[in-house]
């Protein structure tokens, strides 16, 4: 009988390795026995920013996705396994996005990240989640370059993008405003992909850029923009402005009384972003993917279901964050169920094309997963402020709805390069 | 030029704001020979208060608070005006207490400490009033534009560059026309020898960082209506005031006023042309007037120095 002799510094060491390679190995190493231990939750690393100029936004996006966990682990989980989740500030910034993502894959063992609002982040965080073959649902941010130049084959995108909001509002509104647009954009990835649809968009029906002011992130005092907007006196002034840069700039738009002429149109009005302003900040038309009065079916008992499960949220009707949040889950989760396995490829051949019905989605429109980018496309809204208010928190005014392939990104299809299966690391989640 | 003058004039009521920052940060260098990088939080509690007076606070949904918004909205911000910097004042002091410890020593320690504060007090501003951007509401009076030769102006940004021209020859008028102002000088020149005249020096120090962090927190109240409200205010706004304290000289009051001036200029014509550059711009503000002058523009050689 042999003996094996270990010293206590070698037995230390081995521990100690050991366990670096059991925290960095992550999920993505197929181990069988692991995966298919039944009860074994499934793990999903919510990525939502909780601080930073997005940080009111990310609560939101996060409230979504809880309750939708906590609808799947009331029907008895997925597949018979309880879904878990794990959330980490990303904190509104690229580089945290990056360590976020890396930690949720290697060492909180997620097996799925769901969350984003901020575009750099989202694109700091699909970068490591391909590196993985980890899925990531991009459940809030908006730069068409999300489902363009920086798609990926783990990524999907759940919001409208700024191309899909330019394309159901550029045009109507240079019929009724005029061709003299000035932009106003954030400067970075979403603010410059926006302002670029709406350009490209100018171009075709005839509208012109007289000027364009890059906003720089974090900026609070506005009026240099806004003399220089009432200086050049343009038809309208297009917007893309994000998070609590907009709450600031619609405040200094009233104080100095623009907020009627010229005619403002905003890319894109997330709710948290207006929830509790005065009703004249909402001037302007903007678009959005949903409102919690739209009648439709199933949306009064959405709302309801929020109430209950938020009973002390200070914003007492859920917004469009709050429904991508949910919705994402909830396709991430059905994706599951449709493929009987969390095995990532699997599950991203059944997100990739699919079909959700309007009833589905409390829209009016049916909507499709993009096989080529991975973006939701979906129904847009128009609207504006609502000035005849059935109740508090009845602030828009919902003007139109688009089909989904009348806004759709053309121009993201031809951006995006989605990396191969064979390319994609593989693993059961 | 007809096109700049608006930038111009907006540069300016931006500096007067700056200057009203950056005078309780001077005064406090000056006597103290403390940079009190928590200087900016102290900005952000007289801010948080007077959000909290105007709004109801904790007494929102309650009898009392809905007597309280029914105040009128004027007489409630006039309130904020007093009780925000009161507040801020005694946060100041109890800085002070704990500064002591520090005293004598390396400038490095107060450094030290100054910036855990900013911090703790950034969290404790988390946990009290959460993590969204607020903001102040005004009475109608102050709140709205004006039209002056087709050009607008902000009806609240000359309200309050009226309230810091105010302020700023307030605290001239005091330091150099009572004998309290003469002694605050005194002591920011020869603490010995203040204290060889009998004077409480501990006194006088506890006094003067509350006096300017009062000034911290009234340049809250006054500026958030413009700049919003959010946790991390604080140290957002003390990189401009340290900008402008050290472009001024370091311990100079109208130093720090012509810097202000300078840095508000500066950001207001550059957010019109090239508002990329607008926070930039005061960073080369400083290398350009250092490369001329180490002292800054009207700087002393100053106790930090020694």
């Amino acid at each position: 009988m042999s003996k094996i002799q270990v010293s206590r510094r070698g037995l230390l060491g081995a521990a100690g390795a050991a366990s670096t390679v059991s925290l960095f190995a992550g999920p993505w190493k197929h181990n069988r026995v692991w995966a298919q231990g039944a009860a074994k939750p499934i793990r999903i690393g919510i990525t939502a920013d909780a601080s930073g100029m997005y940080a009111n936004s990310g609560a939101s996006d996060k409230r979504g996705m809880m309750m939708a966990i906590a609808e799947a682990n009331e029907r008895g989980g997925v597949l018979g396994r309880k879904v878990e989740f794990v959330h980490i500030d990303t904190e509104t910034t690229a580089a945290t996005g990056s360590r976020v993502a890396e930690r949720m894959i290697s060492r909180e063992q997620c097996g799925f990240l769901v969350g984003a609002v901020h575009s750099g982040v989202a694109n700091a965080i699909s970068q490591v989640a391909q590196k993985y073959g980890v899925i990531y649902i991009n459940t809030n941010s908006s730069s068409p370059t999300e489902a363009g130049q920086n798609c990926h084959r783990v990524k999907f995108v759940f919001d409208g993008n700024g191309t899909n909001f330019a394309k159901a509002a550029v045009k109507s509104a240079i019929e009724r405003f005029g061709p003299d647009w000035m932009l106003l954009t954030n400067d970075y990835v979403w603010g410059h992909d926006t302002a670029a649809a709406t350009k490209a968009l100018l171009k075709e029906y005839g509208g012109k850029v007289m000027d364009e002011v890059l906003i720089p992130q974090g900026t609070r005092d506005f009026t240099s923009a806004l003399l220089k907007v009432q200086q050049r006196k343009p038809g309208v002034v297009s917007a893309a402005i994000g998070g609590d840069d907009q709450k600031a700039m619609r405040q200094q738009v009233v104080q100095l009384k623009m907020g009627d002429k010229p005619a403002w149109i905003n890319s894109q009005q997330d709710w948290d972003d207006v929830y509790g302003l005065p009703i004249e900040n909402l001037f302007g038309v903007f678009g959005t993917t949903w409102y919690y009065r739209l009648d439709l079916p199933g949306v009064a008992d959405f709302v309801k279901r929020y109430q209950t499960m938020y009973p002390e949220t200070a914003m007492r009707s859920p917004g469009n964050l709050f429904y991508n949040g949910y919705m994402s889950i909830r396709e991430l989760l059905g994706a599951i169920e449709r493929a009987g396995t969390t095995n990532n490829i699997a599950v991203i051949k059944a997100l990739e094309g699919h079909k959700i019905s309007a009833r589905d989605r409390m829209q009016h429109f049916d909507a499709t997963i993009d096989a080529q980018t991975h973006q939701v496309q979906q129904t847009i809204y128009l609207a504006t402020a609502n000035k005849a208010p059935k109740e508090k928190d009845d602030i828009f005014d919902v003007l139109s709805q688009a089909k989904a392939e009348d806004v759709r990104d053309t121009d993201s299809a031809k951006l995006c390069k989605l990396e191969s299966y064979e390319q994609t690391p593989t693993f059961d989640a | 030029m007809i096109d700049l003058l608006p930038h111009i004039i907006n540069g300016l009521t931006l500096g007067l704001l700056f200057a009203l920052i950056a005078l309780g940060f001077t005064l406090i260098v000056g006597v103290m020979e403390v940079i009190n990088l928590a200087h900016g939080s102290l900005f952000a509690i007289g801010a948080y208060f007077a959000l909290t007076v105007i709004g109801g606070g904790w007494f929102a949904g309650t009898p009392f608070g809905a007597w309280w918004l029914s105040l009128p909205l004027g007489l409630r911000y006039v309130l904020a005006l007093a009780i925000g910097p009161a507040l801020a004042g005694l946060a100041g002091m109890l800085l002070e207490l704990c500064l002591r410890a520090t005293y004598g020593k390396p400038p490095l320690y107060g450094l030290l400490l100054t910036f855990g504060a900013a911090l703790v007090i950034e969290e404790l501003i988390r946990l009290v009033w959460g993590t969204g951007e607020q903001n102040l509401a005004l009475p109608q009076a102050i709140n709205g534009a004006f039209l002056l030769n087709d050009m607008i102006f902000s009806t609240y940004r000359f309200f309050a560059a009226g309230f810091s021209i105010a302020a700023i020859l307030a605290v001239w008028l005091f330091l150099e026309r009572t004998s309290a102002g003469a002694v605050i000088k005194a002591g920011a020149h020869d603490s010995e020898m203040v204290r060889a005249l009998g004077y409480d020096l501990a006194r006088l120090r506890l006094l003067v960082f509350g006096f300017g962090a009062a000034l911290a927190g009234l340049a809250g109240v006054v500026m958030v209506p413009i700049w919003g409200l959010r946790p991390h205010v604080g140290v957002d706004i003390v990189i401009p005031a340290f900008l402008i304290i050290v472009i001024g000289g370091v311990g100079s009051f109208w130093g720090a006023v012509i810097a202000a001036l300078l840095v508000g200029l500066a950001m207001g014509i550059t957010g019109a042309y090239a508002a990329a550059w607008a926070t930039m711009s005061m960073y080369l503000l400083l290398i350009a007037v250092l490369g001329f002058r180490s002292r800054g523009l009207l700087g002393r050689k100053s106790a930090l120095e020694n």
